[in-house]
């Protein structure tokens, strides 16, 4: 057993309790009173900052970190009160005055204050009280507790949702509920809704919408023609077949999930792999996988069977985020919060992770539920899941083994060769080494002090095996030998390197999650999230003020090989009475489609969120949704059907006075199109699209003083005419160090953080970019060649058809007529027109 | 109550902005790009104009309080400089050189293979009527010791280079935050629509590992984030058209343009995203010319060239830098940043072995135009306005590495600041006998960043960006002044 050393000095003065009383001096017993009292003031005047929150670093809680001070440095200098900021704040003789927001503490206190710093400043004598009092389980447990009212569960966003029936207007009876909910509200407000919208910019938006790419002039002319009453469900029916359909919505969900293709930070090591989950998303938007089991598959799709590769590359949604954090249980505790904050931002639309350190402010969420929730994921790990079958693994790891065995003996001939000359050179270095390092390398081992020590470890590391700073390189030991020997020297190296090349190269895999067996290792509450301040052990749990009844975790099975935990959180977040889950997933399928949310803030259904401008339709669409089978394509095509879908985004000034924001959906919104689907646009306008769906990433041309003089890092890019390269922009590597500028001067997110909304900033760079940029520049080329193409040498039919491939529509009489003398201007008028379309706000906006 | 709200202020899980401040910061997020004078009146047309400059996300902003200081460069010395061997005499090294350190616990190096105490190869002086001590190696910028605020307390959370220079760009050790140059730009805007609020330079030898997102605006807004300056021809990537099209060319085709763009407009004239969009092609062409013309050496005078080192070598490449700094702050530019050093290792300050050629190449190329921009800024009366920032992610060891370099060290280490609202002469706090551990007065990061917002008259308290439900701050819930510097 242990003993710490100071609790034995306890031991031993209780057993001469009696004489240490008798002849404990009278003035200690004074100066513990006083330190007594002084904690006592602390308590009640200080410790509210300056004990378990630590504000400005500083804990008056115990004599060690009262030593220590805070932020600005020591506190208190003892038997100094003169110097001792603690007193001189307290008096008010220096800023800031404390304690905060409280009277000035009386004459009679700051008296025992100044006493005590001259006593000695300790609180050592009412440390191991104070400490107990902290450390008993009971204090401790009551710390973490914290109950959710009856009230807080009356919130809007953890209440079940209700159905309500649609209202219905007045003047009609509309078909689609949602019109029933909008118009009802409109009305209320004394809004008018706008008209409906042309036909060619509805299959533009539609387009736009559902597969991010434009109509082709053909596709408009067939709509407009097309006079049967279900020709629009007929496109959003096929477009919702498309393959490009899953393309476009995987992009919204890959800015949730913070996805890219390397790890970030310091070296920002590439994940080539990566690529296997964009496409796993993409497969199960195309495939109307249940979102049900888009969420089980991600969070938890190795506990489930039967196992399937694809489920096991969707739980790479949990090893996503971003490298950094530094090892150790402290980086560890980073990347855990990075999962939780990423997973219940995306799927549960609360700022769980606001509770990490304390209970959340605003919303009920104990912190115990951030450690509870943290439980569930906490056994995890990142595995390398082969996608091969296992004896495939095997033998490709045989192969590597038997080459390995032959190179080692030729490793030995060779370092056998160089000894002799490396202690030539090892031996001419030294002797040029500064007098005390020589001295330590001369100096026998067993009288080196310990700096000597240090110092021929170092010289011996330096001179003989170091590949980092290469003072003797390979060069320098063969330039030593004779022509026999670097003969030899030469073949040997060559060896090695044919060997080397004959590896096989590794199987396939995907970036997965697994545990360590079925056992949970034990994780804790952590009192102001601080590995140091452990808790109470913690149980897998759910969000307490969203659940009625806390649901059991699932036991699992003798031969499991994880906790099961994770499932247990999947089927709480899909349980039909999760107020959570559906209402957060249908909010966002309306972000996308009506340019905002019902909820503005789509990741946060908290307090401090926004509240849902229509509460009955958020209800009403979350409770479609889970009875049409979590199937997202059936919320798509019951929004696009709504009449306030097909609404004109025109200004309605009386409109625009009562509600500017569109918070009513009085219309739907005109707006700046996603970086992605602006280069999307374009290559599909000028023709030169590849439509070729999921694999590897490609790299378009960046230019190389954007990150060569930045970092140092290599973007394999050809120059922008490689037509490998044009490639839909999902499929641009996303490399988190450098960024495809078209992408970051357009707001795609920083690929770090779960993103629910992007900014749609309109800045000077961005203009520069598609006035400049060599692939603007080439794409206005193409179109210009696609357009002489199709429409032969005629300036008019040449204008009028770049206006339909571009902009879905024809030109009017002056637009005609200023495009025309545009083109006429010079040899490259056709290819500078081109180059203008690309840069209208209407072609840069969805209408 | 008093409670939550403290904390509130502190860690921006509680308080609740201003429903109306939501409303117009997301308002600054959609547009912006700042958009000012009728240069371009001849293509374009008024309408909107107003609005759209009134929305700019880069128009200037009132300081929180007055403050001196309208301008920052801020030299950042990739790699880590070795304060012993700089701004923080240790000249017991010379004693205990060859031993070890005694009394300050386990010491921890990032690249292992530590050795003894390794004294300076340079020697200390003192300097100006403060007397503060500088090594041979700074000549020049010892000269205005006076002028200067000396940091040697100063300590980070990371020894390793990634996390430090995040933590020392943007206050976390985490990628993902906005840069402190974000930060000054979403504060005060910038006095010149014409060029980036926040411009950067890296070393010609390569730039800082992270990358970009060193001067990222993590997740705020585009406008906010570093433009990456090159210091020769065109400075901005993309700025300049095509060769092939001649300026006539280009004047037909941002007609064209604004024509087709102004019809669409006018038939949603209540639209000022489009305006403002329409204003963002005005503002690209006067950067045009507004950009190459900032940085424009040539108009300089060959004294203040000399002044800096332009022209001599190893100084020329740096000296030039810093001096298109002085022009761009000159022209309004809130934000430069430099960096010195660059890729791994040799090419930066990382002196983990030949500290003698390292340090000694990198202060040769730096102190001289250091020094060089204090005494044109002072002569040209703009010292006061400008605050001029010089630091590394973290110091070095003062025990050896691999013979004769030194190894990270986040215990304790020197910056400095000069300029506005600064208190030159000071020296503030102390490393230990070895210059291993700042133990006296220590001071962090948040600290300097809370510093630096305040002499911009910022209130790095109240300066917050809501995002994912939280009103986040550069300092997160730490941060004090420090005062000591404050003149």
């Amino acid at each position: 057993m242990r003993i710490d050393p100071r609790r034995a000095v306890v031991v031993c003065l209780a057993g001469l309790a009696a004489l240490a009383a008798t002849v404990r001096p009278v003035l200690a017993q004074e100066e513990e009173e006083r330190a007594r009292q002084v904690y006592q003031l602390f308590k009640t005047s200080c410790l509210e900052c300056h004990g378990e929150m630590r504000k400005g670093s500083l804990d008056l809680r115990t004599h060690a970190t009262l030593i220590k001070g805070g932020v600005s440095g020591r506190v208190v200098v003892p038997h100094d009160p003169a110097k001792s900021r603690l007193y001189l704040l307290v008096a008010h003789r220096d800023e800031p005055p404390m304690p905060q927001k409280k009277a000035k503490l009386s004459d009679d206190q700051l008296e025992l204050i100044r006493q005590w710093i001259e006593d000695g400043a300790s609180l050592e004598s009412v440390e191991d009280a104070v400490a107990d009092e902290r450390k008993s389980p009971a204090a401790l447990a009551k710390l973490e507790e914290r109950p959710i009212t009856p009230d807080e569960r009356q919130y809007w966003a953890f209440k079940p949702p209700v159905r309500l029936p649609a209202p219905v207007a007045a003047h009609e009876s509309t078909r689609n509920p949602i019109d029933g909910f909008l118009r009802a509200a409109m009305q209320a407000k004394g809004l008018k809704p706008a008209p409906k919208t042309d036909r060619r910019t509805l299959i533009r938006r539609a387009y736009l919408d559902l597969l991010g790419l434009p109509p082709s002039p053909e596709e408009v002319d067939a709509f407009v023609a097309d006079k049967s009453p279900d020709a629009w469900p007929k496109l959003v029916d096929r477009l919702l077949a498309s393959p490009h359909y899953g393309e476009r919505w995987a992009r919204h969900w890959l800015d949730l999930v913070r996805y890219a293709d390397s790890g970030g930070f310091e070296f920002d090591v590439d994940r080539p792999e990566g690529w296997r989950y964009r496409d796993y998303v993409v497969k199960a938007f195309n495939a109307d996988k249940p979102y049900s089991q888009f969420i089980r598959e991600q969070i938890a799709g190795d506990e489930y069977t039967p196992l399937t590769d694809d489920a096991m590359i969707a739980t790479g949604f949990l090893r996503l985020g971003p490298e950094g954090g530094g090892g150790g249980e402290r980086g560890r505790q980073e990347s855990l919060d990075d999962v939780v904050m990423t997973t219940t931002l995306t799927f549960m639309g609360v700022t769980v992770s606001c509770a990490r350190c304390h209970n959340h402010k605003f919303d009920a969420i104990p912190q115990k539920d951030y450690y509870r929730i943290q439980a569930v994921f906490f056994n995890t790990r990142g595995i390398d899941y082969p996608l091969v079958p296992a004896h495939d693994v095997d033998a490709q790891k045989a192969e590597a083994a038997r080459i390995d065995q032959q190179i080692r003996p030729l490793r030995q001939a060779k370092r056998d060769l160089e000894a002799s000359y490396l202690k030539q050179l090892v031996d001419r270095e030294i002797a040029v080494l500064p007098d005390y390092l020589q001295a330590a390398w001369k100096t026998p081992e067993k009288d080196r002090t310990e700096g000597q020590r240090l110092n021929v470890l170092q010289i011996e590391k330096t001179l003989q095996s170091d590949s980092l700073r290469a003072k003797i390189t390979d060069k320098d030991i063969v330039a030593l030998m004779p022509e026999s020997e670097r003969q030899k020297h030469r073949e040997l190296v060559q060896q090695i390197a044919a060997l080397d090349k004959q590896k096989p190269r590794p199987v396939p895999t995907a970036r997965a999650i697994a545990e360590s067996g079925r056992e949970a290792r034990p994780s804790y509450f952590l009192h102001r999230g601080s590995i140091d301040a452990k808790g109470t052990q913690m149980s897998p749990g759910v969000l307490s003020v969203a659940t009625l009844k806390e649901p059991v975790f699932p036991e699992p099975p003798p031969d499991a090989k994880s906790t099961w935990r994770r499932r247990g959180f999947a089927e709480w977040l899909v349980a039909p009475d999760n107020p959570l889950t559906a209402r957060v997933m249908v909010n966002r399928i309306w972000q996308h489609h009506f340019g905002e949310g019902i909820v503005r803030t789509p990741s946060n259904f908290g307090v401090m969120g926004e509240k849902p401008s229509h509460p009955e339709l958020l209800d009403w669409l979350a409770i479609e949704f889970v009875e049409r089978g979590w199937s997202i394509k059936a919320m798509h095509r019951l929004l696009m059907t709504s009449e306030s879908y097909q609404m004109s985004s025109r200004d309605i000034a009386e409109d625009v006075a009562i509600d500017p924001e569109n918070r009513m959906f009085w219309r739907m919104p005109r707006q700046r199109l996603e970086a992605e689907t602006i280069r999307d646009q374009m290559l599909a306008v000028a023709g030169t699209l590849d439509r070729t769906l999921g694999g590897p990433n490609v790299f378009p041309y960046i230019d190389p003083d954007l990150f060569e003089k930045s970092s140092k890092r290599d973007w394999p890019g050809k120059p922008d005419d490689d037509p490998a390269t044009w490639r839909r922009s999902l499929y641009v590597f996303s490399k988190r160090s450098i960024r495809y500028p078209l992408f970051e001067t357009f707001d795609q997110p920083n690929l770090v953080n779960s993103v629910d909304r992007r900014n749609r900033s309109t800045v000077a760079p961005q203009a520069l970019l598609l006035m400049n940029n060599s692939a603007v520049l080439v794409q206005s080329k193409q179109f210009a060649e696609r357009v002489r193409r199709e429409a032969g040498s005629l300036p008019e039919a040449q204008v009028e058809r770049a206006f339909r491939l571009a902009l879905g529509r024809r030109p009017d009489r002056d637009e005609l007529a200023q495009s025309i003398e545009f083109v006429k201007g010079g040899p490259t008028g056709l290819a500078e027109f081109c180059h203008v379309l690309f840069n209208l706000n209407e072609f840069v906006y969805r209408q | 109550m008093s409670f939550i709200h403290d904390h509130g202020a502190a860690c921006g899980c509680t308080s609740r902005s201003n429903d109306l401040l939501v409303t117009r910061r997301e308002l600054l997020s959609r547009l912006g790009g700042g958009i000012a004078s009728l240069a371009f009146a001849d293509l374009l047309g008024q309408q909107g104009l107003l609005a759209a400059e009134q929305q700019s996300a880069l128009a200037p902003k009132p300081q929180a309080f007055p403050a001196k200081a309208k301008a920052v460069i801020s030299i950042f010395c990739y790699g880590g400089v070795s304060q012993v061997d700089t701004f923080d005499p240790k000249p017991d090294l010379v004693k205990y050189q060859g031993e070890t350190m005694k009394g300050v616990g386990e010491v921890r190096t990032v690249m292992g293979n530590p050795g003894g105490l390794m004294p300076s190869f340079w020697t200390f002086k003192k300097h100006g009527q403060s007397g503060t001590e500088v090594s041979e190696l700074f000549p020049h910028v010892a000269q205005h010791v006076d002028d200067i605020a000396l940091i040697r307390s100063m300590h980070c959370l990371s020894p390793a280079h990634g996390p430090a220079l995040f933590q020392m760009n943007t206050g976390s050790i985490l990628a993902g935050h906005p840069s402190v140059g974000s930060w000054i730009t979403y504060g005060l805007g910038s006095e010149n629509q014409n060029l980036p609020g926040f411009i950067v330079f890296t070393d010609y030898r390569g730039g800082p590992i992270n990358g970009p997102p060193n001067w990222g605006n993590g997740y705020m807004p585009a406008a906010y984030q570093g433009t990456q300056f090159r210091d020769s021809g065109t400075p901005i990537v993309d700025l300049k058209p095509p060769v092939e099209r001649t300026p006539d060319d280009q004047r037909k085709w941002l007609r064209l343009l604004h024509e087709l763009n102004e019809k669409h407009a006018s038939q949603n004239p209540l639209d000022t995203e489009l305006a403002a969009r329409i204003q963002s092609y005005e503002l690209a062409f006067r950067m045009q010319t507004s950009a190459p013309e900032a940085i424009d050496i040539s108009k300089e005078s060959a004294a203040t060239l000399k002044l800096y080192g332009v022209g001599e070598q190893p100084t020329d490449y740096f000296a030039r830098q810093v001096l298109m700094a002085r022009r761009l702050v000159e022209r309004g530019v809130r934000y430069v940043q430099i960096f010195s050093g660059g890729g791994n290792f040799e090419p930066s300050w990382d002196a983990h072995w030949d500290l003698k050629g390292n340090h000694g190449l990198h202060c040769a190329e730096t102190d001289k135009p250091i020094a060089g921009l204090i005494k044109d800024l002072k002569s040209r009366g703009m010292f006061e306005s400008t605050l001029i920032i010089w630091h590394g992610e973290f110091g070095r060891l003062p025990i050896s590495e691999r013979m004769d370099g030194r190894d990270h060290n986040n215990n304790g280490f020197s910056v400095w600041l000069a300029g506005g609202g600064v208190k030159g002469g000071t020296v503030v706090g102390a490393t230990d006998e070895y210059g291993y551990k700042a133990v006296e007065n220590p001071k962090n990061v948040y600290m300097l960043h809370a510093t630096i917002q305040h002499l911009m008259g910022l209130d790095y308290q109240k300066l917050t960006y809501r995002f994912n439900g939280r009103d986040m701050r550069l300092t997160d819930v730490h941060g004090e002044l420090i005062k000591e510097i404050l003149a």
